[in-house]
């Protein structure tokens, strides 16, 4: 189903933000921090954050891992080993999509016009506002789970790890990402409207720490933007 | 009966509005229910499974559909690359199995003692859906090619004989204007479009009721509605808006509700009864064709048309409305006034104009911007220069404006081409600017003007001139709206400008622009625009005789002033008229423009700081402080080398270094450069009035590797490079290797910097390089983007692989100074 939920300016991480543009720890003179919250500020009058999800029963073996459910004849099939790690032991899994909208690319483009700070502000407050906007989706989904005695694995999105970029094409077959949320997939595989998220949610009866993903997870420890919890 | 017989009198374009029609349900969950497998493509059916199709279509017959689509909706060039079928195959399959279905059908009827004459009108309709692209210049595939790619649909259907073209389940404006396009030039069919939108009323790319029916009307289509997405209830809610505006038929194909998930499957909840119940609601408030989407089966059309079967359309009325639209919103002329912003256009403007030649678009759209903020409601656009490609440019600016700006345009051009090329790529409605009383200017302009729905500017001016009486411009008025008339171009589509001529050649040049003002408003009813400014022509400050003509006018029935937004007397006398005549309530808009200016906290991005030095306003990135010490220093009688060598570069170093050791960060470096920017501005402008231009370092080709659509990363490394002297080229994001070589060709660029952010992209960076090699262009490429590393960089064959922005700077200076730029 198509959900969207009010995502206030409070639930946004301003460290991410920080972090995006590049302060590694520190926290950023007032002239930015206050260039950052009107940004902000315009990013939520104007973007239109939409999810939908679906929920699959899920057989992972070796590193493949099947899903189905009974609204959709078939099996979907999907070759990582880094997600087959994720997903292990999960009896479930949800897929997710997830959009700021094309608000949001728009208004990036403004600045990239009128100001180019500004610009890079919006940018990266536009991934904080998206990954803000997944957490707050999670969480709907994690009450939900946990009614029925079920914990949510940390999100897992195509390009992580060796869980191709190919699986797009799959998971916006599976949830008409196009004709429900207005996504589109280029040629090259890029998710347009930029500000766009896919993923796996792994479901399982294990009890489960904290869901949201950390950088501790990651293997990419070269990253410019890895920060230890 | 052979096929070519049946709905040989088909008449569907006579019925709709006229009586009810009914339309079938969903097929893609009938077609899951008979196997359909995740992945598999629905339309391969056509093909693979034709009895299952013609059995979903037959059911839908029995049930009383009149209006069957062919399994049809996903068939695309883009959808048939990797599938073993063409998109010609698949639709005239699927049109085919519907008229096949029609007569087995109709036999049937016939069979069971039905007499032919009384059995309901069945017709074929071409389903055709979205492409799942993106359109330029936002997305990646351009205007034309989604224009080809539903050509190719619609001759595919017209061939195999459909009835009808129905349009559904879209939610871009910009690729319906394609499709209807497709479908107005490659058939004769009647066109129905149906769209997506969320409970809001808006479309998934942002467009709303209003504006989508402004556009849609205006390009001709025989019906519009809503389908998918929501239920019933939910449309029903929509509905007011619709026919608010609306003036042909509506046609609604809601889901079975709204969908919900139970047990991890999507299931939609309202059944036959209670769906028709709530369909004959709509019905009775609007709809004169219904049927249904995703969730409705059969049994639900068959009780919708027991319901509603002897029910007679609400009458349509024309609304009567003056109206452009944007992507995302109409703009109506009403009593209360709008405001034109006149500011993109060359006349008299000579940066304007080098801008032009320059090819710099960045320039245009600041200019929209602008007005935009300042309380333009629609923008004129005139590129128009005799030594430029005026029809290329116009078509290059509309498509760039209206990208990033929200407002409806004003096309204003007296070149018919340029005016056809802007039209066509416009997203919305547009205003056209102008068509006068000339029999040779209503001939060329009035076809295009009626093919695309512009409402359009009319200027009484004929053969003769400008009449010097006001009986004389009515006159040329009349002609006009009954020659409009003869192309089918309704008065409501025609905004009629009076003229203005200055006063200083006349002095009852302002009296006679405004009796005819009034009387073309208020006694023929037609809405009016004047260009304000050039009534004060041959004066000293003309802003303020601007200004009380601009009131004058106002009280004297002006519906749209051609005006700049950015004159603060000009808004203000706009607002005020407003609050004055009632149409600002509580004259709320009045105290936001008019009012006092709120405070901005001191040191803010962009304000002002007394007195700092060039470089300390660099350094902490003061736009405005920048701009001022500049003048300031050159004011003083220094020259501007001196201070590009002495203050500015050296400026930027600092704070280039600070970046580099990590003390400043990138939104610091930004607002350095957007400081060092406006420097360069005072001292080009300084330049300019001397007659001597900037020197530049060399030019430098910067590109986002084709397949990538992220651009922040090039941008922010051209605005550095520009800061460092370096004539920038600029081909955008998406670019394909070709073009960076004919371009690195064709200047003889000794530097190409390229910008990939994904892996699938830096494939193409990979190919762009060898294209370079291979062609032996004595070139450097420098890389950059998230995925890049020095060893990837190596491997793919770059000369420089930049970690950050100011990388890109030093290796492009290195070489400056090495003489190799």
């Amino acid at each position: 189903m198509v959900v969207s939920m009010e995502l206030d300016i409070s639930h946004v991480n301003r460290r991410e933000i920080y972090r995006y543009l590049g302060y590694r720890g520190q926290i950023p003179d007032e002239t930015v921090c206050y260039m950052i919250e009107e940004v902000l500020k315009e990013l939520l009058r104007v973007v239109k954050p939409r999810n939908l999800y679906q929920s699959y029963e899920c057989k992972v073996q070796n590193s493949e891992i099947r899903l189905w459910n009974e609204a959709q004849e078939g099996t979907i099939v999907f070759k990582s080993k880094k997600l087959a790690d994720n997903l292990v032991q999960c009896e479930k899994v949800i897929l997710l999509a997830a959009t700021l909208g094309i608000e949001a690319d728009k208004l990036l483009q403004r600045y990239e016009i009128m100001n180019m700070a500004k610009a890079s502000v919006t940018q990266a407050c536009g991934a904080a506002c998206m990954e803000a906007y997944c957490n707050l989706v999670q969480e709907q989904i994690r009450e939900q789970q946990l009614t029925d005695g079920f914990y949510l694995r940390p999100r897992f999105s195509p390009g992580y790890g060796d869980l191709a970029l190919e699986t797009q094409k799959v998971i916006f077959d599976c949830l008409q990402c196009s004709k429900r949320l207005g996504l589109t997939l280029t040629d090259s595989l890029l998710m347009y409207p930029t500000k766009s998220v896919t993923a796996f949610i792994g479901i399982t009866k294990n009890k489960q720490g904290c869901h949201i993903a950390r950088c501790s997870s990651c293997e990419n420890t070269g990253c410019e933007f890895r920060y230890e919890d | 009966m052979r096929i070519q017989d049946v709905n040989l009198d088909m008449k569907i374009r006579e019925k709709l509005g006229k009586e009810i029609i009914f339309f079938d349900g969903a097929m893609g969950t009938e077609l899951q229910s008979r196997g359909l497998q995740t992945g598999e493509i629905p339309e391969t059916w056509n093909i693979l499974q034709p009895e299952k199709i013609k059995q979903v279509h037959k059911e839908y017959l029995l049930a009383g559909a009149n209006v069957i689509s062919a399994n049809t909706f996903g068939v695309n060039s883009f959808k048939c690359r990797n599938i073993d079928y063409s998109v010609e195959q698949l639709v005239s399959a699927g049109i085919r199995l519907v008229k096949e279905s029609i007569v087995e059908v109709r036999e049937e009827f016939i069979s069971q003692g039905e007499k032919e004459e009384n059995l309901p009108d069945m017709y074929t309709a071409l389903d055709i859906g979205s492409l799942g692209k993106l359109l330029k210049p936002l997305g990646e595939i351009a205007f034309e090619d989604a224009y080809q790619a539903f050509k190719e649909i619609v001759i595919a259907g017209d061939k195999a004989g459909a009835d009808v073209i129905l349009i559904e389940t879209v939610s871009d404006s910009y690729e319906i204007k394609a499709a209807v396009l497709a479908a107005k030039e490659n058939s004769d069919l009647p066109i129905v479009v149906t769209m997506i939108f969320d409970e809001n009323g808006k479309l998934l790319t942002g467009g709303d009721v209003a504006s989508v029916t402004a556009m849609l009307e205006g390009l001709g289509v025989d019906a519009i509605g809503f389908n998918c997405g929501l239920g019933p209830e939910q449309m029903m809610k929509l509905l007011p808006e619709l026919t608010s505006c609306c003036s042909i038929p509506i046609v609604i194909n809601p889901n079975a509700g709204l969908p919900s998930v139970v047990n991890g499957k999507t299931v939609f909840n309202v059944e036959p009864e209670e769906f028709a119940q709530k369909v004959k609601l709509l019905v009775e408030n609007g709809a004169s064709a219904v049927g249904g989407c995703c969730g409705t089966t059969p049994a639900h059309i068959k009780e919708l048309v027991s319901v509603c079967k002897d029910m007679k359309p609400q009458p349509i009325t024309d609304k009567n409305l003056t109206v452009v639209s944007s992507y995302n919103h109409a703009v109506y002329f009403t009593r209360k006034p709008l405001i034109i912003g006149e500011r993109i256009n060359p006349t008299g403007k000579s940066k304007f104009k080098q801008a032009l030649r320059d090819h710099d678009m960045e320039y245009i759209y600041k200019e929209g911007l602008t007005q935009e903020e300042k309380g333009a409601h629609i923008l004129d656009v005139n590129v128009g220069l005799p030594e430029i490609d005026e029809p290329q440019l116009m078509e290059e600016a509309v498509t760039g404006i209206q990208a990033i700006i929200d407002l409806p345009l004003q096309i204003d051009t007296s070149d018919p081409i340029a005016m056809e090329r802007a039209l066509r790529c416009y997203n919305g409605k547009p205003m056209l600017n102008s068509v006068n009383g000339k029999k040779e200017s209503m001939e060329s302009v009035f076809p295009i003007a009626k093919k695309y729905g512009a409402v359009v500017v009319c200027l009484c001016l004929d053969e003769s001139g400008i009449p010097e009486t006001v009986e004389g411009r009515l006159a040329i008025a009349e002609k006009i709206v009954k020659t409009a008339e003869s192309y089918g171009i309704p008065k409501k589509n025609l905004v009629m400008d009076a003229l203005v001529m200055t006063i200083s050649t006349g002095k009852d040049n302002a009296l006679i622009t405004l009796e005819a003002l009034r009387r073309i408003r208020y006694e023929m009813g037609i809405h009016t625009v004047l260009g304000v400014s050039n009534i004060s022509f041959g004066l000293p400050e003309r802003g303020k005789v601007n200004t009380t003509f601009f009131t004058m006018a106002l009280q004297n029935g002006l519906s749209a002033g051609i005006v700049n937004p950015s004159s603060e007397p000009m808004m203000a006398a706009y607002y005020s008229f407003n609050a004055l005549i009632g149409e600002d309530d509580q004259c709320m808009e009045y105290i936001e423009k008019c009012g006092a200016p709120s405070e901005q906290p001191k040191n803010a991005a962009g304000g002002k700081s007394s007195e700092l030095t060039l470089e300390e306003a660099i350094i902490k990135g003061l736009t405005e402080s920048a701009y001022h010490a500049t003048m300031k220093l050159l004011e003083e009688g220094k020259d501007s080398l001196t201070i590009i060598n002495d203050k500015l570069i050296p400026a930027l170093d600092v704070v280039g270094k600070g970046f580099e050791e990590k003390k400043m960060f990138l939104p610091q470096l930004l607002m350095s450069a957007d400081a060092a920017k406006a420097s360069f501005e005072a001292i080009k402008k300084v330049l300019s009035e001397s007659g001597k231009k900037s020197e530049t370092k060399g030019k430098i080709v910067i590109a986002t590797v084709k397949g990538d659509i992220h651009d922040i990363g090039k941008n922010i490394v051209k605005t550095l490079l520009e800061n460092y002297g370096f004539d920038m080229i600029d081909l955008g994001k998406d670019v394909e290797p070709e073009k960076i070589l004919k371009t690195v060709q064709e200047h003889n660029i000794r530097l190409v910097g390229l910008s990939a952010l994904m892996t699938t992209t830096v494939v193409n960076m990979e190919e762009t390089i060898k294209l370079l090699r291979e062609n032996n262009v004595n070139c450097r490429v420098m890389v950059g983007g998230a995925v890049l590393t020095q060893e990837y960089a190596d491997m793919i064959g770059a000369d420089f692989y930049s970690k950050d922005a100011m990388g890109s700077v030093r290796y492009a200076n290195e070489l400056y100074e090495a003489g190799e730029i």
